[in-house]
């Protein structure tokens, strides 16, 4: 097989390499709409979002504690739901994976995923097996392994092999280290929030790009990042979350290796990264920055976010039935769907609003 | 004869052969026939696929060859006329092609617990490959050796005494590796994050291409831990120039261009503040134009392309060039591309990648 392949771009070469003209003008960024955009972001979704995440941390606390003192059934289950809504909150929010909450780890303090090597089962198993009194206070947790702290780790307290510990034993050794879990998400959860809810900070500084900003000199490189967020978000669910335990058809499945799969979360959670990535699309009014020619580019974005929501929905909470052969392709179809999204978000809207940012974003290379 | 790293366009003209020249349609055959130089760079194409492309200094397209995913950056050999394309980070493939059209391309993977950090070299003799990576277990950065007499069979790996090896070359005796460790840990399961922005150690290493013995490691001034090195060149003298990512406060004024020889300190060039704000915290690539005793640096961030007397320091030239892509020497100045499609004066309905590499000249 030749794989060169001499001028497939002719018609490139006969239409604009011999123009020997300098280089076509894009369009530019509707720099008036710029600050809206940004303003709506930080104060419709970011803020509100780790409020929210954080609101939920502090409800799973109070359910833990709960829970120890008494260990009934009752408080168990009330306990697993707020777990449910922590994770469903968290993975709203999730998809900002710039600012402060990728300073000095807390995002990988509050979820340590993925973890190839179940490197998060053997330290949890093993503190919960020496149970020493000691680890169960928040800041002793703080101090110990990424893998010790966050959802996961809690995942496996209320999930996980020993659970009937919880229910026949007050204040057993892996309640209060699941209590101490969820205490730690809350600091850390608040430590993000004082950092974004502080309006000189990292808020003033996206709310308003500029040679005072501490992220961004510009209008372009402001809404460059937000353009990040939400194709990287998209890159998130498609490689770490589907991928990590369904490359294919021609793959073999790895259930186990699914996120939350021990609490039938797995889709929910992938679910609320979508509803993130629609939330930020739609409350931070992106759509506006679209000259009026491209605005279908929207209309497109739009109907491949709410298919996307959909195929989720349709998807058997139990991720070995869902990879199962009967129902792989369902799984297919939405690993085309996220590269859609991606391509649509990266490519034509940001080529439409006068970026090539999809290209590059400047992110180390 | 306007750099001695590059063969001239004639004789890569004459080792093409009239199969290769043949094959070329007539616009190609007349863009190779009036070009001074041919480079190779990664490309998208307007239809969102990826390439390799050869160019003449003017932008016009040679030739191309399709890529499984994105390349990253390009390295040449004088020696055999061999170019390869590395998969941008975390990419497992490289492939190795002859610009000529002479022989089928090789593509090679990454092995196991590896993967490509998107830059390598070849030996001055053409014998050998080496290739930045990542041991990404072990968080260790690493070099593989290649075998380039045949089939690139990987024959050995270094480590590059660093974390997150980017861009890396060789000295021109073939006895010093030279790599840029960017100082920032990544990890495929987390696509391309940065895992450590708060505890970043970025370094400049030489290191003994016969043994793998680092021969000196250079940090950064405690003041500039964020200061990511990423991108290397040699000088006709062989000094070591190097180029600066910046993962700080967006509003610091980081040094992002210095250079150093074995045995010396790192000096960084006192760039003018307007210039330094021109480039936006963000140098995409550097290249040396030796003959001219020049060094040219462009960022895709700030949309810029900036000219360094590399005796001086002085800054010669700066130009507005939006989305800045890849730099390397002309018979005068630089060769530039950018995002956009723009190469020098042309204007091709691609996407040029972040590098270019020369591979003939007249």
């Amino acid at each position: 097989m030749r794989l060169w392949q001499p001028l497939v771009l002719s018609l490139v070469l006969a239409t604009s390499a011999f123009a020997q003209t300098p280089p076509a003008p894009q369009a530019g960024l509707n720099e008036e709409a710029v600050s809206g955009v940004m303003q709506r972001a930080v104060d419709e979704v970011i803020r509100p979002g780790y409020r929210n995440a954080q609101q939920s941390a502090a409800r799973l606390t109070t359910a833990m504690k709960d829970l120890c003192e008494d260990a009934t059934q009752q408080k168990l289950d009330k306990a697993r739901s707020a777990l449910d809504d922590m994770i469903r909150y968290w993975s709203v929010i999730e998809i900002v994976q710039t600012g402060p909450v990728i300073q000095d780890n807390l995002f990988e303090h509050i979820l340590f995923y993925p973890d190839r090597k179940g490197v998060a089962l053997k330290q949890v198993q093993a503190l919960i097996a020496k149970a020493d009194p000691k680890d169960t206070t928040v800041d002793a947790i703080a101090g110990k392994s990424v893998a010790l702290q966050g959802l996961t780790a809690l995942e496996y307290v209320l999930h996980g092999t020993g659970t009937e510990d919880l229910t026949t034993q007050k204040n057993s050794f892996r309640c209060l280290y699941g209590a101490a879990i969820a205490g730690n998400i809350q600091r850390e959860a608040g430590e993000v929030v004082a950092a974004w809810e502080k309006p000189d900070g990292v808020q003033g500084s996206w709310k308003h790009p500029g040679p005072q900003s501490e992220d961004f000199m510009d209008n372009k490189e402001a809404i460059t990042a937000l353009l990040g967020i939400l194709v990287h978000g998209a890159e998130t669910v498609r490689d770490q979350r589907l991928e990590q335990f369904y490359k294919g058809k021609d793959a073999t499945p790895r259930p186990r290796m699914a996120i939350y799969w021990r609490s039938g979360n797995t889709w929910k959670s992938m679910t609320a990264n979508v509803e993130g990535l629609r939330t930020l699309w739609q409350k931070a009014g992106m759509a506006e920055l679209l000259p009026a020619d491209k605005k279908p580019i929207a209309d497109t974005i739009d109907a491949n976010l709410k298919s996307l929501l959909e195929a989720l929905q349709k998807l058997n909470p139990d991720i070995e039935v869902a990879t199962s052969d009967a129902e792989r392709a369902k799984l297919d179809a939405l690993l085309v769907s996220t590269r859609e999204l991606i391509t649509k978000i990266s490519d034509d809207y940001g080529a439409a609003i006068g970026l090539s940012a999809g290209f590059s974003f400047s992110d180390g290379d | 004869m306007w750099n001695s790293s590059a063969i001239d366009r004639r004789s890569f003209v004459k080792a093409a052969g009239l199969t290769f020249l043949a094959a070329l349609q007539p616009r190609a055959l007349m863009a190779l026939e009036r070009a001074d130089a041919i480079y190779a760079s990664g490309m998208r194409t307007a239809n969102g696929s990826y390439a390799v492309a050869t160019v003449t200094e003017r932008g016009e397209i040679v030739d191309q060859i399709a890529l499984p995913a994105r390349a990253h950056g390009m390295a040449f050999s004088n020696a055999t006329g061999k170019t390869v394309a590395f998969a941008r980070r975390p990419g497992t493939y490289a492939m190795i092609f002859d610009p000529r059209g002479k022989n089928e391309p090789i593509t090679i993977a990454a092995a196991e617990g590896r993967h490509f950090y998107g830059h390598g070299a070849f030996s001055p003799d053409g014998r050998t490959l080496y290739a930045s990576e990542n041991a990404f277990d072990a968080n260790r950065g690493m070099i593989g050796l290649y075998d380039a007499t045949g089939r690139f069979e990987r024959i050995g790996e270094f480590e590059t005494y660093g974390v997150g090896p980017h861009d890396m070359t060789v000295s021109d005796d073939g006895r010093m590796l030279i790599v840029a460790n960017g100082g920032i840990e990544t990890h495929p399961d987390f696509g391309r994050a940065k895992l450590n922005l708060s505890n970043m150690q970025p370094s400049l290493t030489l290191i003994d291409a016969a043994t793998g013995d680092l021969i000196e490691k250079h940090s950064l001034p405690s003041q500039w831990v964020q200061l990511s090195t990423r991108h290397v060149d040699v000088d006709a003298r062989g000094r070591i120039w190097f180029a600066c990512q910046y993962e700080g406060h967006r509003n610091d004024l980081p040094p992002l261009v210095g250079s150093f020889a074995k045995g010396e300190d790192l000096r960084f060039v006192d760039l003018p503040e307007e210039t330094t704000r021109r480039l936006a915290n963000y140098v995409g690539a550097i290249a040396i134009n030796r003959d001219e005793g020049l060094v040219g640096v462009t960022s895709p961030k700030g949309g810029a392309s900036v000219t360094i007397d590399a005796k001086s320091g002085r800054v010669l030239r700066e130009e507005i060039v939006p989305d800045a892509a890849g730099i390397a020497a002309a018979k005068a100045g630089f060769a530039v591309s950018s995002y956009e499609g723009g190469f020098l004066s042309t204007q091709s309905d691609v996407t040029w990648d972040q590098h270019i590499v020369r591979i003939a000249a007249v």
